[in-house]
C-alpha cells in the first residue's frame, strides 16, 4: 500500500521543483568549489593542500554540508506536503481506500528518496570535481568522501522528520519555512552547540564520533514519524 | 423497501461546544439518487466528511453496504467514489497525469482511464494541464476521478456549485445517467432544491444540522397544493352553494378561493356547481412551488 502511494507521490511532483531543489542543493555545492579551487587553484592545491588535496577539497566543502542539508530539508518537505494543500486534495486522497499512515509514510520516504538522491549526487560531484582538478584518480579517499556526502544528511534526519511533520500539518508553509531556515542559518555555529541538540547532529556526525549523532539523528527520525503519524491518522480533515 | 446502502443512526459531530450536525438519521437505497439539501452551513459537507471517514462522529454510527464504517473503512470506501465541494485536482498535471495519480493507488487498469474520461467527455482536452479547465471540466475531472474506482456508492458534495446554466445541465444528465447505466447509488447534495428534484428520488432536508424532511420527492410535491381557485358565471351565488356544502371559501378576483381540497372533493364539488346551473368557466390548483416547500421546511424546520 505504501508504495503505491509513493508511486503516486513520485508523478504528483513532477515539476514541483523537488528534483530542482535536489541538484541544486547538490551540486551546488560542487559549482561553489569549482569556482573556489578555480579561482585560488594555486594558492589552494600548491601551497594550502599541498599534501592532500582531496582532504582539503573534502575540507572545504563540509562546511557548507549543514546549512544546504537543513535549507533543502526545509524546502523539499514543504514542497512535498504544498502538492496536497494547494490543490485542496487531502479530501480526495485520504477518501481514497488507502489508509493514512500509507499516506503520511509515502510522503516521508519521498523526503528521504530525494535527500538520498542529493548525497549520491554530492558524492559523484565531489569525485568528479577532484578528478577534474587532477587530484589523482589512484587516491581517492571513498569512505572519506562517503562519509562526507551520507553522515550529516543521517545526523540531520530529525530536521527531515520534523519539517515534514509541520508541512502536512500547517496548511500555511510560512511557520515551517521560517523554522526551517532560522534552523539552517542556526548551523553555522554549530561546532559551539552542545552535543545533545539536534541542529549540531549533521556538523558532528562529520567531525566528531559519527556514531552516536548518526544513530541518535536515526533514532529521533523514527520517534518523530511515530508520533507524527498517530496524529495523523486521528485527525479531522478538511 | 430497497436494500439501504447508506445508514445513519443518530449521528452528532460537534465543534467547539456547538453542535454542526445533531440526531442525523440518513437512510439511502440501493440504485436511487438522493438529494441532500439545506441552506449552507446546515451540516452537509460535515455529515458527507463524515460518511467518507475524513471526520469522526461525535456520536452515533455509520453503516454503509450494511458494514461499520469504523471497523471495516478501507473496504467501504474501495466501493466509494467522491467528490466533495470545490475540485481537487493537481493544476500542474493533465487530466490523465491526475487520473493516474489516483489510479496507481487504487490498482485499476489503465485502460479504466480512457472509459472514464469518456463518461464525462474529456478525452479531447485530456492531455492538457487541469489549471487551464473552466471550472465545469474540473468539475467533470472530479466526477472521473470519483469513478475510477468502479464505486457502488458515489457521494457528490455540491457538484453544480459555481457552474454556469450549461455545466449544471452536463452535470445533472450525467448523474441521472448513474444508476441506470452503471447501476450507481448517488448522494447528492446542494442548497437549491431546483437543482436537485429533476434528478433525485429521495431528498432529505438537512436544517441547523438537523433533519427535518425525508421522504421521495413526490411525496414533497404533494404538499405542494394549496388550494383551488374557480371561475364560474356567478360567484356571488355559488360562493354560497358551496359554503352550503360545508366548505370554506371566498371571494378573489371575480372568482372563488377555496382550500385544500381531495380530488373526490374536487368532484363532488363541480357537479353540485353544474347542478345548480352554473357555468365553471375554470378549476385551477394553486401550487406553492418546490422552492417554497423547501423556504417554509427550512424556516420552520418542517411542515405546519
Amino acid at each position: 500500500m505504501v508504495l503505491r502511494a509513493l508511486s503516486a507521490d513520485l508523478l504528483k511532483l513532477r515539476r514541483r521543483g523537488v528534483w530542482f531543489l535536489v541538484l541544486l542543493g547538490s551540486l551546488g555545492l560542487v559549482a561553489l568549489q569549482a569556482l573556489n579551487f578555480g579561482l585560488r587553484y594555486d594558492y589552494l592545491v600548491r601551497h594550502l593542500y599541498k599534501e592532500d588535496a582531496w582532504g582539503g577539497l573534502i575540507g572545504e566543502i563540509v562546511d557548507f554540508v549543514p546549512i544546504a542539508l537543513v535549507l533543502g530539508v526545509t524546502l523539499i518537505a514543504s514542497q512535498i506536503a504544498n502538492v496536497e494543500h494547494l490543490n485542496n486534495s487531502w479530501k480526495q486522497l485520504l477518501a481514497l481506500p488507502i489508509s493514512r499512515a500509507a499516506v503520511f509514510t509515502s510522503k516521508y520516504l519521498v523526503g528521504v528518496i530525494a535527500l538520498t538522491v542529493a548525497c549520491v549526487l554530492l558524492f559523484a560531484g565531489t569525485i568528479g570535481l577532484g578528478l577534474a582538478f587532477g587530484f589523482g584518480a589512484e587516491h581517492i579517499p571513498y569512505l572519506k568522501i562517503l562519509k562526507l556526502a551520507f553522515f550529516p544528511f543521517l545526523g540531520a534526519l530529525p530536521m527531515l522528520a520534523l519539517q515534514l511533520y509541520l508541512s502536512l500539518t500547517f496548511k500555511n508553509q510560512a511557520l515551517p519555512i521560517m523554522i526551517g531556515i532560522t534552523a539552517a542559518i542556526a548551523t553555522i555555529f554549530a561546532g559551539n552547540y552542545p552535543d545533545f541538540l539536534p541542529l549540531a547532529w549533521p556538523f558532528l556526525a562529520y567531525y566528531a564520533k559519527p556514531a552516536v549523532p548518526v544513530a541518535s539523528g536515526i533514532v529521533l527520525f523514527i520517534i518523530i514519524y511515530l508520533l507524527g503519524t498517530g496524529h495523523f491518522a486521528r485527525k479531522d480533515v478538511d | 423497501m430497497n436494500e439501504l446502502v447508506i445508514q445513519t443512526r443518530d449521528l452528532n459531530k460537534k465543534y467547539a461546544g456547538r453542535y454542526a450536525v445533531r440526531h442525523l438519521n440518513l437512510e439511502i437505497a440501493r440504485g436511487e439518487i438522493y438529494g441532500f439539501l439545506g441552506p449552507n452551513g446546515a451540516g452537509k459537507t460535515t455529515t458527507i466528511r463524515m460518511l467518507l471517514g475524513l471526520i469522526r462522529p461525535t456520536m452515533g454510527s455509520i453503516h454503509i453496504f450494511g458494514k461499520d464504517l469504523k471497523k471495516e473503512k478501507m473496504n467501504i470506501l474501495r466501493k466509494i467514489g467522491s467528490l466533495v465541494e470545490y475540485p481537487s485536482n493537481y493544476g500542474h498535471l493533465t487530466a490523465i497525469q491526475n487520473l493516474e495519480a489516483v489510479r496507481r493507488i487504487l490498482d485499476v487498469p489503465k485502460s479504466r482511464i480512457d472509459e472514464v474520461l469518456d463518461i464525462v467527455s474529456l478525452t479531447k482536452e485530456a492531455k492538457r494541464p487541469v489549471k487551464g479547465y473552466s471550472l465545469g471540466m474540473k468539475q467533470r475531472l472530479g466526477i472521473a476521478t470519483a469513478l475510477l474506482g468502479h464505486p457502488e456508492l458515489l457521494i457528490l458534495d455540491e457538484p453544480t456549485n459555481g457552474l454556469d446554466p450549461e455545466g449544471i445541465h452536463e452535470i445533472r444528465e450525467l448523474i441521472r445517467s448513474m444508476p441506470k447505466q452503471h447501476g450507481i447509488t448517488v448522494l447528492v447534495s446542494s442548497h437549491l432544491l431546483s437543482e436537485v428534484e429533476q434528478m433525485a428520488g429521495t431528498v432529505g432536508i438537512i436544517r441547523e444540522g438537523e433533519m427535518v424532511f425525508q421522504d421521495t420527492i413526490s411525496n414533497l410535491q404533494q404538499q405542494a397544493s394549496s388550494g383551488f381557485h374557480l371561475v364560474v358565471s356567478e360567484p356571488q351565488e355559488a360562493l354560497q352553494l358551496v359554503r352550503g356544502q360545508g366548505y370554506a371559501g371566498q371571494l378573489e378576483n371575480g372568482g372563488l378561493k377555496l382550500d385544500q381540497l381531495s380530488d373526490p372533493e374536487v368532484a363532488l364539488l363541480v357537479k353540485r356547481l353544474v347542478d345548480n346551473n352554473h357555468a365553471i368557466y375554470r378549476v385551477e390548483e394553486k401550487r406553492r412551488t418546490l422552492e417554497d416547500i423547501f423556504m417554509q421546511v427550512i424556516e420552520q424546520g418542517g411542515f405546519q
